[in-house]
């Protein structure tokens, strides 16, 4: 478990913008006081160099990608923010890919990644399925001989269950040791084949992978953190497609999708697309290495009102997957009028200031289980 | 008065009832801890045609077993146990005239004649359990006996139908249900709240002159925060202050979550809440099951409910209003506040019909007439003292604590949904992210970092 240790340096500071990195002071020491005042004064919190993002449009998508592998990494350390393209969330594919042409040069791979162990995981499960079905196969044979009393049934069902029982247990001892074997001899040619597509002339690996940014934790890294190299009003008109002369129904959905984002971002919370559980965010406690999200949120305005099959459909995917639904309703407090002017003239705080934040619990409830 | 009488004469008659105890035994052989020997249970996915026998059998097995004792057991009404109960059509409600059964502590009101009025709903469950043979008395004294079919015709509405739906689904699973509104008799209002709560309005506005001065100081401080050079020159020495600068942007909705703040807010919506036949409200009154229930003298009930049917076009889910009208319209015990098993915090804060519900029972404890119930106090009291045995809870760390109230939220109803003749609930409660924190708090590296001192939050533990 020395991986725990490295996760609490990795991620040490939640936020991308670092508190002072102040030295220690000793109050009875004259010179630590001189030096810790001197660090005051130089240090600053905002970052020397902004963040490069591409931001494309491809018909009503827009895209926003961080590409230079530094700063990718810098994003997904303090805060969790973006997903690699090629990966499944933390944009690890240029690791991975490495790794994976070591090993096939080697003949030895050093650590499996994330995706890997599941993949491992997955192929574990179909394996014990099998014997599963094996063994009710013999059941249902004997069964169907029909000398079986119902006694020496149970018997049998008893003695093949500590058999796959312990199966399992063999398996779960494996894990380690069978991480070589799924490298076979198609992979090794997949492999080659792809080789030639990801390296340069001069056999460097190519980064093919960026950090894709949802809008809101654009908005979020450029206006309430400025580290990306965007203006957000500009941002905001670019998302809308139209200017940002009307209060269109896309501009109303960003502004109040980036009302709640930072509200939760702004207590803490790791704030991540939701897409996943059918919601529009999940909150991560610390962040999605530490523990699993508790929250799915559904952003909605304070006037919505969905047919009923619509709560109870979202309801019943994030109660499945053992997170609390939250509805999280944004009230607009000012005129639609006041809101645009205020967009104009770039006055971002003042268009976010005027709205509200309400959340309500959605949880199916069951009689027989609430008696007592 | 009368209705404690009756009770207290109920366990000799229910004994004379329950002397005809069906037999049950043959069909309780085949519940079985063995999943081999036992018909599977309904809705157990481990079940499907193997081409064998064995399950059609044990099926087989089981339905005679069940309809053998069923065919032995004895049909029908013993005239001298029937209760008569009858329907009065222009008040839509039914009453029984003398009144017997175990129903009698849980449902209906009983007036000074020990007359017990029924809910038409109440009314029509009773009948078609076959508690109550109910019968339509003309002018002339003539009873007519209506059959369940003649009752259901007498439905005012689908809403009706659908909260007896409802009403019976619970009932049956053992829950007492009473109606939240429209008494029969006399009007007993169960509140958190006294009423005395909703006269001052001194606080009301100084409220607002503080709300108002808040908005105006956050928005003075934001337009500094959120300016594109305020990181170079602003010096933050740890993360829980650049958290604490970012969170003033995004107002939100405090859930009131003491007994005080409950109050305020109750005084301070009192005057609005609005009810209109589109606008939802809470129809029904749930406790758990208690055997110690007092009909006349009721605890706050632990859940409320609210009836919505999906099917209905005019009837829409609530939007963030509606749901807000309803939280401050809610009055059961509020379990964010305490244990519902607290009975002596309940009952302080209790009123009926505005009198505190701790004076009620010391009153009937304390009077000379009732010196003779003493036995019934005696149940009361070792509950009371199994409470006090329970309460040394174990603390839990503030971090789970934090979770927990923001898993579970604050004030709360029942939703029941009810499409095409199926019951489903949702529990529908306040939550509030904005009071609490949860941010990390890098180790320090050598100075201590504050402890945030706003009220609510926590500061974040989440490395043990």
């Amino acid at each position: 478990m020395s991986k725990r240790v490295s996760n609490t340096v990795r991620y040490k500071y939640p936020l991308p913008i670092h508190p002072l990195d102040l030295p220690q002071l000793f109050v009875h020491n004259p010179i630590s006081w001189a030096y810790w005042l001197y660090s005051y004064i130089t240090s600053y919190n905002a970052l020397s160099n902004k963040i490069h993002v591409d931001i494309t449009k491809h018909n009503n998508f827009i895209h926003i990608e961080v590409r230079d592998l530094a700063d990718m990494k810098y994003l997904w350390d303090r805060g969790f923010f973006g997903t690699g393209q090629l990966s499944r969330s933390e944009p690890t594919w240029y690791e991975q890919t490495r790794k994976k042409f070591q090993s096939s040069s080697d003949g030895k791979s050093n650590g499996m990644s994330l995706e890997r162990v599941t993949k491992l995981r997955r192929k574990q499960r179909v394996e014990f399925k099998k014997q599963r079905e094996i063994v009710e196969e013999k059941l249902l044979q004997l069964r169907r001989e029909g000398n079986l009393t119902p006694e020496q049934e149970v018997e049998i069902l008893e003695q093949e269950r500590d058999k796959l029982r312990k199966f399992k247990d063999d398996q779960a001892s494996l894990h380690i040791m069978d991480q070589d074997e799924d490298i076979t001899e198609q992979e090794n040619k997949r492999l080659l084949l792809q080789r030639s597509e990801i390296l340069d002339e001069n056999d460097n690996l190519l980064n093919l992978e960026s950090l894709q940014l949802m809008p809101v934790e654009t908005i979020f890294l450029s206006f309430a953190l400025p580290i990306l190299d965007i203006s957000p009003v500009d941002f905001i008109s670019k998302c809308c497609l139209t200017d940002i002369s009307r209060y269109s129904e896309d501009l109303h959905t960003l502004l109040i999708q980036y009302a709640a984002y930072h509200h939760y971002r702004s207590h803490g919370w790791c704030v991540r697309s939701g897409i996943k559980f059918g919601s529009d965010y999940i909150l991560y406690k610390r962040g999605p290495p530490f523990q699993h999200a508790d929250f799915c949120i559904m952003v909605l305005d304070s006037n919505c009102s969905k047919p009923y099959t619509w709560y109870s459909t979202i309801a019943r995917v994030c109660g499945t997957a053992n997170k609390t639904l939250v509805l999280c309703y944004v009230e607009r407090l000012e005129t639609e009028e006041q809101i645009l002017e205020w967009l104009q003239r770039g006055q971002l705080t003042k268009v976010f200031n005027s709205f509200k934040v309400g959340e309500v619990i959605y949880r199916r409830w069951v009689a027989g289980r609430n008696r007592d | 008065m009368t209705d404690l009488n009756k009770n207290s004469n109920q366990p000799e008659i229910d004994l004379e009832e329950d002397e005809i105890i069906q037999d049950w035994s043959t069909v309780s052989k085949f519940t079985n801890d063995n999943p081999i020997l036992s018909i599977p249970k309904r809705g157990e996915k481990d079940y499907e045609p193997d081409n064998t026998n064995t399950q059609e059998i044990l099926l087989y097995r089981a339905q005679k077993a069940m309809f053998d004792t069923l065919e032995n057991s004895i049909r029908g009404t013993i005239i001298k146990n029937q209760v008569k109960a009858y329907y009065i059509h222009d008040r839509h409600v039914g009453w029984i005239p003398h009144a017997k059964g175990n129903f009698v502590q849980t449902m209906g009101e009983t007036d000074k004649e020990g007359t017990l009025w029924l809910h038409y709903f109440e009314f029509l469950y009773l009948a078609e359990r076959g508690t109550i043979t109910p019968f339509w008395k003309t002018n002339n004294g003539i009873e007519i006996p209506l059959s369940i079919e003649d009752l259901y015709s007498f439905f005012k509405n689908q809403k009706e139908m659908d909260d007896f739906a409802i009403y019976g689904y619970l009932k049956r699973l053992g829950f007492i249900v009473k109606s939240t509104n429209d008494c029969i008799i006399s009007q007993n209002k169960l509140s958190f709240y006294p009423s005395s709560v909703s006269k001052s309005h001194c606080i009301n506005i100084l409220q607002n002159i503080t709300s108002i001065f808040n908005k105006t100081y956050n928005s003075l401080f934001n337009g500094i925060i959120f300016s594109q050079w305020h990181f170079s020159h602003m010096k933050y020495t740890s993360s829980p202050q650049i958290y604490m600068s970012l969170n003033r942007l995004i107002s939100y909705n405090r859930a009131p979550n003491s007994v005080k703040e409950l109050h305020h807010d109750y005084q301070f919506h009192s005057g609005n809440i609005e009810s209109s036949d589109k606008t939802l409200q809470i129809t029904f009154n749930v406790w758990k099951p208690n055997p110690t229930f007092k009909k006349k003298f009721p605890e706050l009930p632990d859940f409320q409910i609210v009836t919505y049917n999906k099917n209905i076009n005019d009837q829409k889910f609530p939007t963030y209003k509606d749901l807000q009208h309803l939280f401050q319209s809610l009055n059961y015990k509020f379990n964010f506040l305490m244990d519902p098993a607290n009975s002596e915090f309940w009952n302080r804060n209790t009123y009926i019909n505005d009198i505190q519900r701790q004076k009620i029972l010391d009153d009937i404890d304390n009077n000379p007439r009732n010196k003779g119930k003493l036995p019934k106090k005696d149940t009361n009291i070792p509950e009371n003292s199994t409470n006090k045995k329970q309460k040394p809870k174990r603390e839990l760390p503030p971090h789970i604590q934090q979770l927990k109230r923001l898993k579970n939220g604050y004030r709360s109803f029942l939703l029941a949904i009810m499409d095409n003749g199926i019951v489903s609930f949702s529990k529908i409660s306040e939550a509030d992210f904005g009071s609490e924190n949860v941010w990390y708090v890098p180790p320090a590296d050598g100075q201590k970092k504050p402890v945030n001192n706003r009220k609510r939050s926590q500061k974040n533990k989440t490395k043990t």
